[in-house]
């Protein structure tokens, strides 16, 4: 078994001549490492934080903002092992098929291939976040539903859903990539995982078709050079952007963006709190409503309320999954309402008991909310990031009508009802909060006018750069993209396998 | 004192402990003047809890014109007849937030307003 190695304590001036380099040890890049682990292609796995969280390193992630408010551009992301899966809630489910549709009420969505693609990697990828067997929405409500009633919504657009967690150790944290599979990155004999080993620059050949070679540097003033025959771009959608966008001696607007597209597209899952009050008029919920609850099998689950397919088209909606909350007491209208609404259908509230609505939210494509680059540098000279963050009011104005059904459901079936705290913009954002899902900046598209990397995450015009991880997603889903992003890296694993034989 | 005189204070009084007995009864049930649209509003089972809901619509309430439509609505169906109607045919309208069938907004609206 042998240690990861630090960069610090690579010689100046070191060629390092792997089959593959891996930018980044997230998610998807240590998913595509374990992936090739065992092939006979050598593999550097190159990251830039350390085996923990070290604020020097964090601080290169720091940029700047304009537009709607957002999180800092250092927090939401880990520089460190594991990436993201360090600070992450384990929250999994696995995009709808309507998520890889092109939508013609939503511009710019649409991935170049369905969600049959990705299904064979699904199971693989659930084993790597440890979520347990596969349930969700195929038997979700049959075997949740062993632990209590599933709230009957009847006929209409939004039916309950289902996500599962990641599993918990010492019932704190789900699965940290980093340490979960630390002695599995040593242990591969094809693999050598670097820390402290920050990419600065993707030098392309002098035709601008291929990748050269990648200049390395460490925070202790170190610089090497690793000349691999392919690239996998795994830094994250906002790091990615970075490292091509400022790459560009050979190509002057950054490698793979001759079509202007590198950084646009940016996006997130916003998750107002507090969005609306769910009334259940025979009382409390079920308790895999308002919390996540471990089944006899193991798996941990948690209901939703997602719209259906045929709701997202007819009503033109994006996608959405709203949760139940901590329970909250009815203000003198809200009891009027419930009492009121009651008596007209002759329903029995007696008992009803009212809870808070939580939500995640897909937002629309927008080129316009992208990351761009700053005259400002970070240590190792890296020009930092600036993010333009848009939120459309269509967004709002979609989920609302998810709302509204949502509302009609529940009177339909007469189980409860809904009340919408959200009646405008200002109101939306002051309840707003963010899934730091960073999606989009590189996104997938077979036209490389219209995307940055190709079906299989083949940098267009570059022979040898791919890019992984959520970044490629040319439209967003509301489902966490963990799982989802470890599912196409897999992807990426096989195709990685063919072409370099 | 004049026979009639007494019989103008008996009849008098009865009528004070009359309406002191209607007030009081009031604690059990709510007693309003009469409107030109009690025949709406007796469907309401809790007026005075419509009323409050009712009273967060915002935007102008034409009384005639919904008034009108009420009682078209009703001459078909009964109140939960035309609120389920409502449900099945997506009629709704937020009073507050609260996402309501449109019979009901309406009828709570009009409590609101009389």
């Amino acid at each position: 078994m042998t240690a990861f190695i630090d960069a610090r304590t690579i010689p100046n001036g070191q060629v390092l001549t792997p089959d593959l380099a891996i930018v980044g040890a997230g998610p998807a890049g240590i998913s595509l490492a374990l992936a090739l682990k065992d092939s006979k292609i050598s593999i550097a796995l190159l990251e830039s934080g350390s085996t923990s969280f070290d604020p020097e390193i964090q601080k290169m992630y720091t940029g700047a903002q304009t537009g709607v408010g957002y999180v800092p551009l250092d927090a939401g992301r880990m520089r460190a092992m594991g990436g993201g899966t360090n600070h992450w809630g384990g929250w999994c489910r696995p995009m709808d098929a309507i998520d890889f549709e092109a939508k013609p009420w939503m511009p710019h969505s649409g991935w170049p291939f369905g969600r049959a693609t990705l299904e064979p990697y699904y199971p693989r990828a659930q084993a790597l976040v440890e979520a347990g067997p596969w349930i969700y929405d195929q038997k979700g409500d049959l075997v949740a539903g062993t632990k209590g009633p599933v709230l009957p919504l009847g006929d209409g657009g939004l039916y309950t859903s289902w996500f599962q967690f990641s599993k918990t150790r010492d019932s704190v944290l789900p699965t940290q990539f980093g340490h979960r599979y630390g002695d599995d990155l040593r242990a591969a004999k094809n693999v050598t995982p670097y820390v402290r080993a920050s990419v600065t620059g993707i030098r392309l050949a002098a035709n601008g078709a291929s990748v050269d070679h990648l200049d390395i540097a460490t925070l202790s003033g170190k610089h090497f050079t690793i000349k691999p025959r392919m690239t996998v771009l795994a830094a994250g959608a906002m790091e990615n952007a970075r490292l091509m966008l400022a790459s560009n001696d050979v190509i002057s607007a950054g490698v793979g963006n001759q079509n202007d597209l590198v950084g646009r597209f940016f996006a997130d899952n916003p998750i107002p709190r507090d969005v609306a009050t769910l009334v259940s008029f025979a009382g409390p919920l079920a308790a895999f409503y308002g919390s996540n609850q471990t089944l006899d099998d193991g798996a941990i689950m948690r209901a939703t309320f997602a719209p259906t397919a045929a709701f997202r088209r007819k009503a033109q909606v994006a996608g959405s999954l709203s949760t139940v909350e901590p329970a909250v007491d009815l203000d003198e209208t809200g009891k009027a309402a419930v009492i009121t609404t009651a008596l007209a259908l002759g329903v029995n509230a007696a008992n009803a008991q009212a809870y808070s609505l939580g939500c995640g939210i897909e937002l629309s494509p927008d080129p316009d909310r992208r990351l761009t680059l700053t005259g400002e540098k970070d240590a190792l000279g890296l020009p930092r990031l600036k993010l333009d963050m848009r939120v459309a009011d269509e967004d709002f104005d979609r989920f609302h009508q998810t709302l509204t059904e949502l509302g009609r459901q529940l009177l339909a079936s007469r189980t409860g009802m809904l009340r919408i705290n959200c009646k405008d913009r200002q109101d939306w954002m002051k309840r707003m909060d963010w899934g730091h899902h960073h999606l989009g900046t590189t996104r997938m598209h077979n036209d490389p006018k219209q995307g940055v990397v190709d079906a299989d995450g083949l940098v267009h015009g570059i022979a040898n750069l791919y890019v992984a991880g959520s970044g490629v997603f040319p439209s967003y889903s509301a489902s966490n993209p963990t799982l989802n992003l470890v599912a196409l890296t897999l992807r990426l694993g096989d195709h990685l396998k063919k072409v370099m034989a | 004192m004049r026979r009639r005189d007494v019989a103008a204070a008996v009849v008098a009084a009865g009528a004070a402990v009359t309406a002191g007995l209607y007030r009081f009864t009031d604690l059990f049930v709510k007693h309003y003047p009469p409107t030109p649209y009690d025949d709406l509003l007796t469907r309401l089972t809790d007026r005075e809890q419509a009323a409050k809901l009712g009273a967060q619509l915002t935007g102008s309430f034409d009384l005639a014109s919904q008034s009108t439509r009420l009682r078209d609505t009703f001459r078909k169906q009964d109140l939960a007849a035309a609120a389920n109607a409502d449900i099945a045919a997506g009629r709704m309208v937020e009073i507050g937030g609260w996402v309501l069938p449109e019979t009901v907004a309406l009828l709570s609206a009009l409590a609101s307003r009389v």
